[in-house]
């Protein structure tokens, strides 16, 4: 049951010094810094934190292609849930809208109908992450949560979630190349400051999409499995 | 664009060494496969463009996955003698005792027929420009046929082909783009 190539006895610095990316996950399970040269399981068994469910989270950020992530069911639901909303917190009130401002620094009062068109494509990207997330918050966790307390009670199945859960960062990567082959400029640190976030934002976006599709998806659907097999046996 | 090269070697250090070289060979995305019993799984997956794999480990199986996935180019990773039948199904062959050059020209050989054919044509028509300038001044699909005096099924192919040459597959990014070619004046977006 291979979750992830590290494991609780590594010292947790180890881990965020090979991919400092998992600072990101650290900070939406609510993990400080300045635990000296403790392990991960001591990390987290300090911040209340399960420490199988971190480290399926910092497999599905480190390898991409999702190996190494063989059990989704071990992982605890709840953390996973709080985990994504703090994700789905950090992009709509801190990661997108840091990138705006940069974005609206850099375009400045220059070539106003580019600027405004830059900004308008943005814009509507803003919005479509947004109601991809806030789909996830308002439908998807309260079905979650209602599954877990045994009081399903609509017809939904993560099977639909499933379905049309769609890519949400492919807009940002297309936008991102339309800066990059259209946008006439001088090459400039706030540019490239700039494209960087955009850069980081694209690739923490789908690490997001590989948590919920690897870890969460599949830990569901065998709860909804498991609560129907016992449903039938109580007939 | 870069390709997809999945190689499957048990020696981890013949592995090791030929996914180096094919790293530095080619614009390449190398990645290792070592669960055999997910082969196929992974093989649908990943859709890698080139596999490079020992014919003996895979034996007759390499025919059932050219089977199903017949766009991917297969190199075979030659350690020993191998059975010429077998040797039929592959594009190419590489020997372990193949200097990197030789490596580098047979990767690049395969890669190139491929690559010719997805080059993408991205000059725009001018019935395609005249297109975007309907689109990005909010015109509908019926408007623009009438506009242009063609039919909304041309409108629609138009709007495809602009969306694969350039790349762009929504109104604002268009508008951008009409914007920094000209296409299109400020007042005209107002």
């Amino acid at each position: 049951m291979m979750l992830c190539k590290y494991k609780e006895s590594d010292m947790m610095s180890d881990l965020i010094c090979d991919h400092y990316n998992v600072l990101l996950v650290m900070s939406r399970f609510g993990i400080g810094l300045g635990f000296g040269d403790k392990t991960i399981g001591e990390v987290c068994r300090e911040t209340g934190v399960d420490a199988r469910t971190f480290l399926a989270v910092v497999s599905a950020h480190i390898s991409p292609d999702g190996q190494g992530i063989d059990d989704a069911s071990v992982v605890s639901i709840e953390g996973l849930l709080s985990y994504l909303h703090l994700s789905h917190d950090y992009f709509l009130n801190y990661r997108l809208p840091g990138i705006r401002v940069k974005l609206a620094d850099m375009l400045g009062e220059n070539q106003e109908a580019l600027s405004k068109a830059i900004l308008h494509y943005f814009d509507e990207y803003v919005t479509e992450v947004c109601s991809h997330m806030m789909y996830e918050e308002k439908t998807v966790f309260p079905y979650v949560r209602s599954l877990l307390t045994g009081k399903q009670q609509n017809r939904y199945s993560i099977a639909v979630f499933g379905k049309q859960h769609g890519r949400i960062e492919l807009r940002l990567n297309e936008f991102k190349k339309i800066l990059i082959r259209f946008y006439p400029s001088q090459s400039t640190n706030e540019i490239n400051s700039m494209l960087f976030d955009i850069f980081n934002c694209e690739q923490d976006l789908a690490s997001h999409n590989n948590v919920e599709n690897r870890l969460l998806i599949p830990a569901i659907i065998k709860e909804e499995r498991r609560q129907n097999n016992t449903r039938e046996h109580v007939c | 664009m870069s390709v997809k090269i999945a190689v499957i070697e048990p020696s981890f250090i013949i592995r090791t060494g030929i996914m180096s070289i094919l790293k530095h060979s080619a614009r390449a995305d190398v990645f290792e496969i070592n669960e055999m019993e997910e082969l196929g799984d992974l093989l649908l997956r990943q859709n890698p463009d080139i596999l490079v794999v020992n014919p003996s480990l895979i034996g007759v199986s390499i025919l059932q996955i050219k089977k199903e996935m017949p766009e991917m180019k297969c190199i075979a990773l030659l350690l020993s003698m191998v059975d010429n039948n077998l040797m039929s199904v592959y594009d190419e062959a590489i020997s372990v005792y193949d200097t990197a050059k030789q490596i580098k020209d047979k990767i690049q050989r395969i890669t190139f027929s491929f690559q010719g054919a997805e080059e993408r044509n991205t000059v725009l028509s001018s019935r395609e420009k005249e297109v975007i300038r309907c689109v990005v001044k909010g015109l509908t699909t019926k408007q623009i046929a009438k506009t242009l005096c063609l039919s909304a099924h041309t409108i629609i192919t138009h709007r495809r082909n602009i969306s694969t040459k350039l790349q762009i597959h929504n109104t604002a990014g268009l508008a951008i783009y009409a914007i920094v070619n000209k296409l299109v004046t400020p007042e005209e977006l107002e």
